[in-house]
């Protein structure tokens, strides 16, 4: 039985190298207070509630679940808009609350985002040259004709022409917006970005030709990626690594084809039974799931997930189950697969 | 058979009239549905699938107009209603399925109330036994213990739950026909599957054919009969859903099918369609689609027209000729 962190450890040493960003038992919780004058506090939704993960250099981590499960929650954290309540955030092996302001800068300019919907993510008064290069002039000292030079070259980077850095975002479709989008957050040239939905507000015709973008500046740049989708499929074309996350915990960590094929926690096997088939003739076996979600403001003992679970057995409203590695790189936080289970 | 036609659109036109010019956003559309059939229509944003259905709804918004073509609905010409007939079809026979099922009920009235309100619509009878009726509904849509939930308001129910009231809602009247634009766009994948599979339940219940409004190939593969593409405002191509999917025969079709990711196979670069969707107010001359198409050539200038590559399976591409 391997605990959560060496598992990690298992995964991040596999091949060697030194994960980008470590995120280490990252916990958010929020205070809930009740009353204005007489302020108490009633409760605390833990949105995150200690999850430790391994961004590796030039690959996509991806966080699935549903909503409220934690997922933006986590990457606010990593964009450092939001500061872990507990745990830390370590950046090429530097915990992030112990950052010179130098180190901080660095950093901020290393992580950069894209968000799901161009129509609001973009300033509607500011022209595209002034939205790219807005990152730039915050992080580097440059002239007015290099910022000029990497505005051109940044937007032929993302497939786009020279002469639309004078337009305004109104002037462009919903693809071409996220092209814009993912200019910018490459202007710092980070070496990590947060990709929450990043396609799932285009035309379905757009959405392969951005996939491809993002993957090709991966090889060109290196870039890491920390992905967040529901939509399972694009999960499985953009990432080397998935955690499965439900309220707060991730409840099972593995490579795409080793999650889509052999996946383990039920919670899993229902997302993936849930996902829409690709032919009519290829339906999948469907568990229904009972209910929905929790709220996280009172989450059921032991494993989350028990009161849906089809599997629930007695411990499980008892024992929280953590995460142990179930095959090499694939972990798993469910009693069904915990060793003292003789259930299955 | 032809009684079991219970919609069939011809030629049907809607356009808009703008001050910079006239946008065909539906340009002479046809198709037919069934009783107990699922219709999936797919397109981009601005293919003019979901004007379709406001015009089968007699609800297209200004500017806009049904300028031509007919919509038989029980052999009764849709476009030739008047505005209260138009009213009373809507509802008792052809039922909008709400885009956001969480948020359409209303919160100040209880459960029961809002059901009886719809029920009274089509049932001129005392309140206990419209209560009666109701219960039945609830039962129905597999609501456990419906009698106590009557005089539940919605914030006290489970989402999952008020889903249910609000399909229940939908089939009160006994409608013929259900058009569900984007049905599921908001929801999370379990609680999107637990919503289609309620649909089916009415849909096996009541009979209604169903008119699925969607972007997503998936959401047609899981629950459609038949399934029409939609691309500038035209159907290009229409069959049965497995042949649609076996044999694409619009090379729109086929390079939308290719360019979904799918859960179970590994691809190292999704082949992906260039350009964008073409703007309604400037479509190039000819077949719309093809300054994107891999395949275009001299034809393409004049409109294609449709032809059909196997029975019941139509596609508006020259090379199908």
């Amino acid at each position: 039985m391997v605990t959560t962190a060496a598992a990690n450890a298992g995964v991040a040493t596999g091949n060697g190298e030194q994960p980008l960003v470590r995120l280490d038992g990252i916990r958010r919780h929020f205070p809930v207070f009740r009353g204005n004058v007489l302020r108490r506090r009633t409760g605390t939704v833990k949105a995150v509630d200690g999850i430790s993960i391994n961004i590796m250099p030039g690959e996509t981590y991806s966080l699935v679940g549903e909503s409220g499960c934690g997922k933006t929650t986590t990457s606010r954290m990593l964009l450092m808009a939001d500061q872990p309540t507990e745990g830390n955030i370590y950046f090429d092996d530097r915990p992030m609350n112990q950052f010179s302001g130098a180190e901080r800068r660095n950093f901020k300019a290393s992580v950069q985002a894209v968000f799901q919907d161009p129509w609001s993510s973009l300033n509607p008064r500011m022209r595209v040259d002034q939205i790219v290069s807005e990152p730039l002039i915050t992080h580097q000292r440059l002239s007015r004709s290099a910022v000029r030079a990497q505005v051109q070259e940044l937007l032929q980077v993302v497939g786009l022409h020279p002469f639309h850095a004078e337009r305004y975002p109104h002037e462009f479709s919903g693809g071409q917006r996220q092209r814009i989008a993912i200019a910018r957050a490459l202007s710092t040239r980070p070496k990590l970005i947060v990709l929450d939905e990043p396609v799932s507000a285009l035309d379905v015709s757009i959405r392969a030709q951005i996939l491809n973008l993002l993957k090709e500046l991966q090889s060109t740049y290196e870039l890491s990626y920390l992905l967040i989708a529901h939509n399972l499929a694009t999960v499985r074309y953009m990432s080397h690594m998935v955690g499965v996350m439900y309220l707060g915990k991730i409840v099972e960590e593995a490579p795409p084809i080793e999650l889509f094929t052999n996946a383990q926690h039920p919670y899993t096997r229902a997302l993936i039974s849930a996902s829409l088939p690709a032919h009519p003739r290829r339906q999948r076996e469907e568990i229904v799931l009972s209910g929905e979600v929790p709220s996280p403001l009172n989450p059921p003992t032991g494993c989350a997930f028990h009161p849906r679970c089809p599997f629930v057995m007695e411990r499980c409203s008892v024992d929280t189950p953590i995460l142990v590695e179930y095959a090499s790189g694939h972990a798993t936080a469910c009693h069904l697969y915990d060793g003292d289970a003789n259930t299955c | 058979m032809t009684d079991d036609v219970i919609l069939k659109v011809q030629d049907l036109q809607t356009h808009f009239f703008t001050r910079t010019g006239v946008v065909k956003a539906v340009d002479g559309i046809n198709f037919e549905l069934k009783r107990g059939e699922t219709l999936g229509i797919v397109g981009e944003s601005g293919s003019g699938k979901s004007m379709t259905a406001w015009s089968i709804l007699g609800m297209v918004p200004h500017p806009g107009r049904i300028i031509g073509g007919s919509i038989n609905y029980l052999g009764e010409n849709l476009l030739e209603k008047s505005r209260g007939e138009m009213r009373d079809i809507r509802g008792s026979g052809i039922c909008m399925v709400m885009q956001d099922p969480l948020t359409s009920l209303n919160p100040v009235f209880t459960v029961g109330d809002q059901l009886v309100e719809s029920l009274r619509l089509e049932y001129n009878e005392p309140r206990r036994s419209l209560r009666d009726r109701a219960i039945k509904l609830l039962e129905n849509v597999r609501i456990p213990a419906a009698e106590d939930r009557l005089t539940n308001f919605p914030h006290q129910m489970s989402g999952g739950m008020r889903q249910r009231v609000v399909g229940a809602i939908s089939i009160a009247r006994a409608p013929n026909l259900l058009i569900a634009d984007e049905p599921t766009t908001s929801l999370d994948a379990t609680i999107q599957l637990q919503y289609l599979r309620l649909l089916k339940d009415i849909q096996d219940q009541t009979g209604a054919a169903i008119i699925f409004i969607t972007h997503d190939f998936g959401i047609v593969a899981r629950m459609c009969d038949r399934v029409a593409v939609m691309y500038a405002g035209r159907i290009v191509e229409q069959s049965d859903v497995e042949d649609m999917f076996d044999r694409p025969a619009h090379p729109y079709t086929e390079a939308l099918l290719e360019s979904v990711p799918d859960l179970d196979t590994d691809v190292d670069m999704l082949p992906s369609i260039e350009g964008q969707p073409p703007s309604l107010d400037a479509l190039p001359d000819g077949c719309s689609f093809a300054p994107r198409c891999p395949h275009a050539w001299e034809r393409c200038k004049d409109y294609p027209l449709e032809f059909t590559v196997a029975p019941g399976h139509v596609s508006r591409c020259w090379r199908a000729e």
